[in-house]
């Protein structure tokens, strides 16, 4: 039968899982001596703060160099990167479980709710969820997605218009849709306005400053966008209505799992990288340059793509929020994220070349 | 240098210590305010190992439990007397402006 001693050594050798293998060969027998000689009588489990500072310290000594300051940060940039590509991906999988695209039968429903008086002309139908040039994304257009046109790579929407002229002035229009939004169950967000040089009539003489006005409303997993333009557009097609599904809830949840999935996975090659390369290694010299062409490569997107995501969300009404690959830059800068693989790739490589010398894991050698 | 790592020099300084004598010194020399978690004391270890300032001396087992003995090097020795003239010659300094502000209680 064991004893309560054997059992608290039993919990305490458990808590060092973080710390790598050859480090626990090495030492577990010690430092469980020390955690039991600390240990008072009769205490059967380790306290959380004994199990926060194994684990802690066992995450840090996975990175070797025990004598460095510094990496812990490339560690950390590393696995938070790793975390929000795999996190990324999980929201786009779980994107998968969203409602159909609304049908010309729901869309003409909603118009018709919407726009009492205006006529349905043409619905444009959502051919996938993303579309690529409102086209569904194939392997053959993937050269253009990486080659500068990622940002094209953008949720899909149905289109409706109303045919012909206008009925009724765009105010007018505009009052009307928002009382029969709210009427029918609609949550309306406040409109937006932007005045940009227009057409008048198909000759286009004279240039006009055309009033487009947007109102975003959502219901349920839907987002309805309406648009009006004072003076109408000549081309018809106004007002006209955008449906799209918001965000599913299998999103959320999909993201943290694969975030933590990827930051875990992202710390612990990293860590057996930099405990293969922390001495009289070949490419110690090249692994290191060639990570941080890694994270410049990755994060500057990142960097980029999320301060102006952020201002863009707060200036205007959001029903759903951006996917999260829209937040670190990709597709938009796919190009940068695959050269970043191949040199991880290449980083991984190198430091896999065998050693000039085996490696003490531990202060005893 | 962090006090932890200080007191863990000085308590290698009195000769070799194993890990939980580390631990008892190092909560006595800090008169019971600092007492080192053993996953602490590992990462200063190996740290302090890394920089030659420490070296592992013997080891003997006890009831079972390994033991493993840590000496101060010749540079570990250097380091904690850099440590201590540069912290002798801060508080030589705190005192003698505190003497200034209260010349009543000098």
């Amino acid at each position: 039968m064991p004893t309560t001693g054997d059992r608290l050594a039993r919990r305490y050798r458990r808590l060092l899982f973080c710390h790598p293998r050859a480090y626990r060969r090495a030492r577990a027998d010690e430092i469980v001596g020390v955690l039991l000689d600390a240990a008072p009588a009769g205490r059967t489990r380790p306290t959380p703060r004994e199990a926060a500072n194994l684990i802690r310290h066992g995450l840090r000594c996975r990175l070797g160099r025990p004598a460095s300051r510094t990496v812990g940060v490339w560690a950390t940039l590393t696995a938070v990167i790793c975390g929000l590509f795999t996190a990324a991906l999980a929201t786009r999988a779980a994107w998968e479980t969203s409602a159909p695209q609304p049908d010309r039968a729901e869309t003409a429903a909603v118009f018709a709710a919407v726009l009492p008086g205006h006529e349905l002309g043409d619905v444009d139908l959502a051919p996938a969820l993303f579309t690529f040039y409102s086209q569904p994304l194939t392997v053959r257009a993937l050269d253009n997605l990486l080659l500068g046109d990622g940002g094209e790579y953008q949720q899909s929407a149905v289109v409706a218009g109303a045919a012909g002229t206008p009925r009724m002035p765009a105010d007018e229009t505009l009052a009307l849709a928002q009382r029969r939004l709210r009427e029918t169950g609609w949550q309306v967000y406040a409109p937006t306005v932007h005045s940009v040089p227009g057409c008048a009539d198909k000759t286009c003489t004279p240039v006009v400053t055309v009033t487009d006005t947007t109102l975003l409303a959502r219901r349920g997993d839907t987002v309805l966008q309406l648009h009006v333009a004072a003076p109408p557009s000549p081309d018809g097609d106004d007002p006209s209505l955008t449906l799209s599904r918001t965000t599913p809830p299998a999103v959320l949840p999909a993201g943290v799992a694969g975030g933590l999935l990827g930051a875990a996975l992202g710390w612990l090659v990293f860590g057996w990288a930099s405990r293969r390369t922390e001495a009289a290694h070949p490419a110690r010299a090249a692994v290191g340059v060639l990570l941080a062409i890694t994270l410049a490569l990755w994060w500057t997107p990142v960097l980029l793509a999320a301060p102006h995501l952020l201002r863009h969300h707060r200036a205007e009404p959001h029903p759903t929020w951006h996917p999260l690959w829209e937040w670190l830059g990709q597709p938009a800068a796919s190009l940068l994220f695959v050269v970043g693989a191949a040199s991880a790739l290449l980083t991984l490589a190198l430091a896999a070349a065998p050693r000039r010398s085996p490696l003490p894991t531990a202060a005893v050698g | 240098m962090r006090e932890p790592t200080f007191l863990i020099l000085t308590a290698l300084a009195g000769g070799p210590r194993h890990g939980y004598g580390i631990i008892r010194e190092v909560t006595t020399l800090s008169a019971q305010r600092v007492t080192l978690l053993p996953g602490t004391l590992y990462a200063a270890l190996d740290r302090l190992h890394a920089q030659g300032l420490v070296a592992p001396d013997r080891e003997e087992t006890v009831d079972g439990r390994l033991r493993r003995y840590y000496r101060l090097t010749p540079d570990g020795i250097g380091a904690l007397d850099a440590e201590t003239a540069r912290l002798r010659q801060l508080a030589t300094a705190a005192e003698s402006r505190l003497r200034a502000l209260r010349p009543g209680t000098a």
